[in-house]
């Protein structure tokens, strides 16, 4: 039934001789304990790697001789291999060691210790399990590339969503983020409000100060506007010269006092670009959610309508759009 | 794919034995976990390699899903996979005999997986005169997809899936999960022999 098996006498000596080469021979660690869980092999790589020697370990107890073991957890993971004679395993994903062990690679690494993948095998002798082979991998490749592959995906997760110049959303995560709390208002019935701005005359600023002159505007505008917001506030750049924030739980009286504050603020700051200071100004549509938007792209709609409103009364100030009902109540 | 499917008579053979080896594992199961594990019958259905991400799909609450590789002698390998729903993992921590602050929910789940993945197919392939072994068990990432992803990604071509159904209530609360073992062909004409060894024996 089993390949492999020599059966002749002298093929069992030469076996035996050949594996404890081998077994000195491997990458990974091996250790084999009785039902007491006392030790009763180990190979050369454990020794070597545990810096301890055999002649102190044999016949010893596997917690006395390796205290770091956490014992009640580890003794009832090694009664489910004697007992269901089956084998267990421990991946250095929930639990990065087991044995403390140095690595090969201390330098580049931040761990302290071998990350380890640990098999727990039963060995059966005449039907009963006498002993467990417990095999002691190093993980620490793999745990260390794990490592930086995650950080360069929240890396490019970010990236994702962020507008590379202004540093504040893109127009893909925005609307999103809008889709979301526009679900989420309806569901909970809150309140939602948007504003949408411009920045004025963009057109003539870059032709009066270049190309960076007007990039110089749009992150100096977008970190002074992004300072007077809430966290739970999205902003992101629209498109060319164009914002929006989506207000969660806000009804247009608080988005009006909101676009007001950041309309007056950014008349009054001014941004340095090659020793020219710029002073610029932004007009603004604010729109609350009603009951008649059925979708989030109405609510945009209706910024963008208050928005022109603001544009063709002069610039430089706020209007917000003519057809919701809320603006009684702003106004009362 | 036709000729992959079993026989009524394969099929029956087949939940017999599994009814047996779910038996006398659940049977160690108790001993282990030193409590009454009362067993219902396992239900057994072949899913097609189109419709399981489907099936399993439908069960999207939130689940998590733990694969374990097994390969025997004369090509009988596969992979099981064994798929939770929030609610059946609360106290797993209890059940395996740990205190729940020495290893976290992950863990219990891979290493409930495990003992019910290792200890069913141990008895499986000794009925059959075989002998498994098993590759680590490894918890799924628990995003939307990641089980079809997962499907897509497997080393083999499976073309049959059983769904074993596991239903274990333990004393004073209860443990569901599914049990998915994904075949490749070759290891199902190989079990197909087994079967009808077995058959021909009656």
């Amino acid at each position: 039934m089993n390949p492999g098996v020599l059966t002749d006498e002298i093929s069992k000596k030469f076996a035996e001789k050949l594996s404890s080469k081998i077994t000195d021979q491997l990458n990974t660690g091996i250790l084999i304990v009785d039902t007491e869980f006392n030790i009763v092999m180990w190979n050369s790589y454990l020794q070597v790697h545990s810096t301890k020697v055999s002649n102190d370990i044999i016949g010893k107890n596997i917690f006395d001789i390796f205290s770091e073991l956490p014992q009640r957890w580890l003794s009832r993971k090694l009664a489910s291999v004697l007992q269901l004679g089956t084998p267990n395993f421990c991946s250095w994903e929930q639990r990065r060691h087991l044995f403390e062990l140095p690595h090969t690679r201390p330098i580049t690494t931040d761990c302290e210790f071998m990350a380890q993948n640990c098999t727990f095998l039963p060995m059966q002798d005449d039907g009963d399990i006498e002993h467990i082979c417990i095999l002691i991998e190093d993980a620490t490749d793999v745990c260390h590339y794990q490592g930086q592959l995650q950080k360069a995906l929240d890396k490019l997760a970010l990236m994702s969503r962020i507008d590379g110049l202004t540093q504040i959303y893109n127009r893909k995560h925005w609307q999103e983020s809008l889709e979301q709390e526009f679900a989420k208002a309806r569901r909970h019935e809150k309140a939602l409000s948007l504003i949408m701005f411009d920045l004025d005359n963009f057109k003539h600023l870059n032709d009066h100060y270049g190309h960076q002159g007007g990039d110089e505007v749009l992150i100096e505008i977008s970190k002074t506007i992004g300072s007077l917001l809430r966290v739970e506030d999205v902003f992101g750049r629209y498109g060319g010269e164009e914002f929006a924030i989506v207000l969660p739980e806000t009804p247009i009286k608080g988005a009006l006092e909101l676009a007001e504050r950041i309309c007056q603020t950014v008349e009054k700051s001014t941004i340095t670009f090659k020793d020219k200071d710029i002073n610029v100004t932004v007009s603004l549509g604010v729109a609350q959610l009603s009951e008649s938007d059925t979708s989030f792209e109405t609510l945009i709609m209706h910024a963008d309508d208050a928005l022109y409103l603001a544009k063709n009364n002069g610039r430089n100030q706020v209007c917000s759009a003519k057809t919701t009902e809320f603006l009684q109540q702003a106004s009362a | 794919m036709n000729q992959l499917r079993l026989t009524e008579d394969e099929q029956d053979c087949l939940q017999e034995l599994i009814n047996v080896a779910m038996g006398q594992a659940s049977d160690q199961l108790a001993r282990y976990l030193d409590s009454f594990v009362y067993l219902k019958v396992p239900s057994i259905e072949s899913v097609d390699a189109d419709s399981l991400a489907t099936t399993l799909d439908q069960q999207q609450s939130a689940m998590a899903v733990v694969s374990q590789g097994f390969f025997g002698y004369e090509g009988i390998r596969g992979e099981a996979l064994l798929v939770y729903q929030d609610e059946d993992s609360e106290r797993l921590a209890d059940l395996l005999g740990y205190e729940p602050d020495e290893l976290s929910k992950d863990e219990q789940l891979i290493d409930i997986s495990s003992i019910l993945t290792t200890t069913f197919l141990n008895v499986f392939a000794s009925q059959i005169e075989n002998q498994i072994s098993y590759s680590a068990p490894k918890l799924l990432p628990s995003r939307a997809n990641s089980l079809s992803e997962h499907l897509d990604q497997l080393t083999f071509n499976w073309d049959l899936a059983l769904k074993v159904n596991i239903n274990y209530q333990v004393t004073d609360y209860s443990f569901n999960c599914n049990m998915v073992l994904l075949i490749p062909e070759t290891a199902i004409n190989n079990i197909k022999v087994v079967l009808n060894r077995i058959l021909e024996e009656l």
